[in-house]
């Protein structure tokens, strides 16, 4: 009898403890992520193979994402061995399907279609393995050489990871996303400017700061060259107009002391010094000078030299402000306007 | 980099570079001060009145400074100062700090009351110089009065000389003149 009392007390205590002890559960989402390879539509297999690589590196960078391994991700083809066939992942039963084999949180599947002669569409889409659902699809025009397929790529790789695309990728952005998560929160939308053409920017930047817009153009060490050079020159004002200054407040207080005194040994004295002081302001008046012309004429080419290593958009060719061109056919340099 | 970013981390440079543009003013000016003796009109080394002109009122008391110009080193001086009897009187000559050394100096006042004044000064000598380094200095400072109105003139005489240590002559090249108007 003691013994099922023991037991049922025994039951009695631990159901009461089992009440007060709750324990925290969450849904916690790794960020691994597999890049399926682009499907080239009317575009050579390995280059298709270079933009996902270059995708898979410039995403892998930015760090939002622990982006597997190409290596591990086209094991895929073991598990659905179907030879250039990936666009059927482009559903979501395949791609969440893959994404569990894989095992990773997220899957990124896309494709690449040439529409024109120079016109490429690039379609992507997030699958999150977790959610079970499409997270968000992107589809990006691009226009022109391979150089700008690489761009939009690695514009799409910012998105991907919900990063602001930067300036330097940003020009001539033709980009347009649809969310389909209704959790995704939107980046504040401000208003947008015309784009400014890479030149003009990098003329805009040198004619504020000497060498920034070459650095901005990546031409680190002349623009280093010229913020240097009007550093130095803009030391060597700065201490020409201390040493003025100097000699200004001794001439000034000289001079007005003498227009004051009366006495004739005062005077005297006091003449030799005004001279030298006004000497001085004119020494250094002259060199502040001297530097000045020198300064501005590096900053005039540093301008110049800005806007000629600044890299040319494509885009903007005769779409925009203006464009300079050079017409090998009548042999002149024609400046086209448009709005 | 953003343009922003690029400006903030090198505001700097920007302050630096702004630099470049500055230019001032040169200095000018005009030592046109009509008590410096560079405006006078005298070949150093010289003796002159200080101020040149005075205007005064009848009855009033003024004074003017015997005024040495870039003087060689003297011991000794004989002012012979001449003024208009009846114009102005001296009231008195205190010696200035151009004989001034470790003592005072000696001096003797001759005053004829007849429109000459004979000055003498000798510097003491102290255990410094028997000398002095010879300069733009006051010799000393005539006090007067003046008696009736009018313009007179002060110059100074032939018998003015000045003596080094060794009773050499000191040479005074010009000799300025003092003018008084009493209204």
């Amino acid at each position: 009898m003691s013994i099922i009392r023991g037991i049922i007390i025994l039951q009695f205590v631990c159901f009461c403890f089992a009440s007060e002890t709750t324990k925290a559960v969450s849904l916690k989402t790794g960020s691994q992520l597999a890049i399926l390879e682009f499907e080239g539509w009317a575009i050579s297999q390995p280059l298709t193979e270079f933009l996902t690589e270059e995708f898979r590196e410039t995403v892998r960078d930015l760090k939002i994402f622990q982006v597997q391994d190409r290596g591990i991700t086209n094991k895929f083809k073991i598990f659905k061995p179907r030879k250039r066939d990936y666009w059927s992942c482009w559903s979501e039963e395949c791609a969440l399907d893959l994404g569990r084999k894989l095992g990773v949180n997220y899957v990124l599947a896309g494709n690449i279609q040439k529409k024109g002669d120079d016109e490429f569409l690039i379609k992507g889409r997030l699958f999150s393995v977790d959610m079970e659902t499409i997270l968000n699809e992107f589809a990006m025009n691009s226009s022109g050489i391979t150089d700008s397929l690489l761009l939009e790529m690695k514009k799409m790789a910012y998105n991907v990871s919900g990063l602001p695309v930067p300036d330097t990728l940003s020009v001539g952005s033709d980009l347009s996303q649809v969310a389909t998560s209704e959790d995704i929160k939107q980046k504040r939308q401000w208003i947008q400017l015309p784009p400014i053409p890479s030149k003009i920017k990098a003329l805009m930047m040198s004619t504020a700061l000497p060498g920034s817009g070459q650095i901005w153009a990546e031409r680190k060490y002349p623009g280093y060259g010229f913020m240097g050079t009007e550093a130095t020159l803009g030391t060597a004002a700065l201490i020409a107009y201390l040493q003025y200054d100097k000699a200004w407040g001794g001439f000034e207080k000289t001079y007005s002391d003498y227009q004051k005194g009366s006495d004739p040994h005062e005077l005297i004295e006091l003449r030799p010094k005004i001279i030298q002081y006004a000497a001085d302001t004119r020494k250094y008046n002259a060199f502040m000078k001297n530097i000045r012309s020198v300064g501005l004429s590096i900053w005039a080419v540093n301008m110049v030299h800005a806007y000629l290593v600044a890299p040319s958009d494509d885009f903007f060719d005769g779409e925009y402000f203006f464009d300079l061109e050079y017409k090998t056919d009548v042999n002149q340099v024609q400046f086209n306007v448009n709005f | 980099m953003s343009i922003f970013n690029l400006l903030r981390v090198r505001i700097p440079v920007l302050v630096l570079c702004s630099f470049i543009f500055f230019t001032c003013d040169d200095a000018t000016y005009d030592l046109d001060n009509p008590n410096d003796p560079e405006n006078m009109d005298l070949e150093p080394p010289a003796l002159f009145f200080h101020p040149s002109e005075i205007d005064t009122k009848l009855d009033s008391s003024f004074s003017m400074q015997l005024y040495g110009l870039k003087l060689k080193p003297a011991a000794a001086a004989h002012l012979d100062i001449r003024y208009e009897y009846g114009s102005v009187q001296i009231d008195s000559v205190v010696a200035d700090t151009f004989f001034q050394s470790l003592n005072d100096p000696f001096q003797i006042v001759d005053d004829d009351s007849s429109g000459t004044l004979d000055y003498f000064i000798y510097l003491l000598p102290d255990t410094v110089a028997e000398m002095n380094e010879g300069g733009t200095w006051s010799l000393a400072t005539v006090y007067f009065t003046a008696i009736s109105t009018g313009g007179s003139e002060l110059l100074f005489g032939e018998n003015t000389k000045l003596r080094d240590a060794n009773n050499d002559s000191v040479a005074v090249k010009s000799f300025g003149s003092g003018f008084i108007n009493v209204e």
